[in-house]
């Protein structure tokens, strides 16, 4: 009986046309009509006026000009796009680097610890929190008096290096999301890494496997598959950081936060909300698509470089 | 390896809850004594901190537009989400196919490209400034991740229910509303919490769309008030309670569902 089995294949069920099936597609329009007609509405319409503004010189108010690709010329010329581009990369890359290798580091430290999941959930807490709160923390504990350096002097050290400097602040911003995310990423990378049974460790050291090589052949291949996930998750987030840039180490509006310290997302807040001076919407509009295309490029890169066989148990 | 392992684990848990009794002690003390000595105890405790971000920072309002966009736009977003996954992981055909393609790579379009033209269409229907505006954006944006979630979720639900309702003569609605959405009840929690957590911490649609200060929510207020100490003066203890108020919900619901949104956040993604 097709009607109660459900390891028949669903595919021959719907060719039968079973009165569920019948009614399954009599209701699936009516189902997905108003979740798609918003996500059309506000998504991909806007992603496509995106890209045609991007072609336009436009204020907002006034008449639009045709500039063709002259806005992503602007872009090419501008410092203040370099910087930002400059700075997304770094995030993704440093950034991705060092979040999935202390993912890793933490992961293999939580196995077999007690209060393993008390310690997970504190370290998992960052993510839910408004990345403003972070950057205005740094701002402080690391302020020229603040308690980091207070802390160094006590311990003697006097040459302490100036944090909050113009060309630190990058990095510093970096230290700081790899910091805050790391919970998120141990937390996918764990729950994978619990799925791998642990015959296979034994095996391995019956075999003779130290612990880098245990790590090597048996933990990273099983959880390839979620570590790639979690790259391109890593890379969408990435081109999206902006909060914590906006206050880092005091900053307090768009224009007073350092150029160098911008992301494309900060440059396509700034061009388009400038405050006192003239909005650029095009101009926004071209370095929001060229962010869109930089997840684009990323991704695919990605999958192209973590393409491995599947490992399957 | 393995005590020095676990030593740096619990050394960072510290540094994460030091963090966070950092923030909430220097919220009960003066700016003074904050700058004179950051690490100190509140002797006494200063509560007019919290009374003066509560009542002049603007924090209180900012603290309800919060809530009041944050629970509608979830609440929205779920009942449009819902039906649709359902409809989507139940369907196997082509189009559904595609169709959960294109929900999915919405995951992949970062916030800042839709922001120009959401700013002007919304400007084009005054909405702008407005609180309609802002929670039909926030309901926008949960569209690819709700849908995704859900879909997963009803996916994991037995068709024999649906079977059962239909033997025993109930419609393809019915069966839904009266039979799955019941049984799904957890997973929509889930997507409703953490759509709220979404939308309660966003900023930069917030800090683009609202500019009445009635209207603002809590991260613009709280980069208003940095913004405005630049020429007011410095009131840091002020600004550690309105940071208070942006944490606290987020720390009141992770100690009571902590589970449920970390599994939220991260079951699905080794699937």
């Amino acid at each position: 009986m097709a009607v109660t089995s459900t390891a028949a294949p669903r595919r021959a069920r719907a060719a039968r046309g079973g009165p569920l099936e019948r009614q399954a597609s009599r209701l699936f329009w009516p189902f997905v009509g108003p979740a798609l007609a918003f996500y059309a509405l506000l998504f991909l319409a806007p992603i496509a006026y995106a890209a045609w503004t991007s072609l336009y010189k436009w204020d907002g108010m006034g008449a639009m000009q045709w500039r063709g690709l002259g806005n992503y010329q602007t872009l090419l010329d501008d410092q203040a796009f370099h910087y930002a581009v400059t700075n997304t990369v770094k995030i993704l890359v440093v950034g991705g680097v060092a979040t999935f290798a202390i993912s890793f580091l933490l992961t293999l430290a939580l196995r077999e610890m007690a209060g393993k999941m008390f310690a997970r959930s504190v370290l998992f807490f960052p993510c839910l929190v408004n990345a403003l709160v972070f950057g205005i923390a740094a701002g402080f504990l690391f302020g020229p008096t603040g308690p980091v350096n207070k802390m160094l002097n006590l311990l003697g050290i006097d040459a302490v290096p100036k944090w909050l400097s113009i060309d630190n602040l990058p990095a510093m911003i970096i230290a700081t999301i790899v910091w805050t995310a790391t919970g998120y990423y141990t937390t996918i990378i764990m729950a994978a890494v619990d799925q791998i049974p642990t015959y296979l460790y034994e095996a391995a050291e019956l075999e003779g496997a130290n612990a880098w090589q245990r790590f090597r052949h048996v933990t990273l291949p099983l959880s390839w598959e979620v570590v790639s996930v979690c790259a391109v998750l890593w890379t969408v987030s990435s081109v999206k950081v902006f909060e914590i840039v906006l206050l880092f180490g005091g900053g307090a509006t768009v224009s007073s936060a350092p150029i160098q310290t911008w992301t494309t997302a900060m440059y396509v807040y700034y061009s388009a909300f400038p405050g006192s001076s003239v909005p650029k919407l095009g101009l926004a509009a071209a370095a929001a698509v060229v962010s869109l295309i930089m997840v684009g490029v990323f991704v695919l890169i990605l999958r192209r470089m973590m393409r491995r066989e599947r490992v399957s148990l | 390896m393995r005590r020095i392992g676990h030593t740096i684990v619990w050394l960072l848990v510290v540094a994460d809850l030091a963090l966070l009794a950092w923030i909430f002690v220097t919220s009960l003390r003066d700016t003074q004594s904050i700058f004179n000595e950051p690490f100190g105890l509140p002797v006494p405790p200063q509560g007019g901190n919290w009374a003066k971000a509560w009542a002049d920072g603007g924090f209180s309002g900012a603290a309800i537009n919060s809530v009041g966009v944050a629970a509608v736009s979830s609440l929205v977003a779920v009942a449009l989400a819902a039906p649709a996954a359902y409809a989507l992981a139940r369907r196997r055909t082509r189009t559904s196919n595609a169709l959960t393609m294109t929900f999915a790579l919405g995951l992949g379009v970062p916030g800042q490209v839709l922001l120009v033209p959401l700013f002007v269409g919304l400007a084009a229907v005054e909405l702008t400034d407005s609180f309609i505006g802002l929670t039909v954006v926030y309901i926008g944006l949960a569209m690819p991740f709700t849908v995704y979630l859900l879909t997963g979720f009803f996916a994991g639900i037995p068709v024999v229910l649906e079977e059962a309702a239909a033997i025993d003569g109930a419609s393809g609605l019915r069966a839904f509303v009266k039979v799955v959405l019941p049984v799904a009840r957890g997973g929509l929690i889930t997507a409703f919490l953490l759509q709220f957590i979404g939308a309660w911490n966003e900023t930069l649609f917030a800090i683009a769309l609202m500019t009445s200060d009635d209207k603002i929510t809590l991260p613009v207020a709280l980069v208003n008030f940095v913004g405005l100490q630049q020429y007011a003066g410095r009131d840091w203890g002020t600004m550690f309670a309105g940071i208070c108020i942006i944490l606290a919900p987020m720390v009141a619901l992770f100690s009571w569902l902590g589970t449920r949104i970390i599994q939220g956040m991260t079951v699905g993604i080794g699937k």
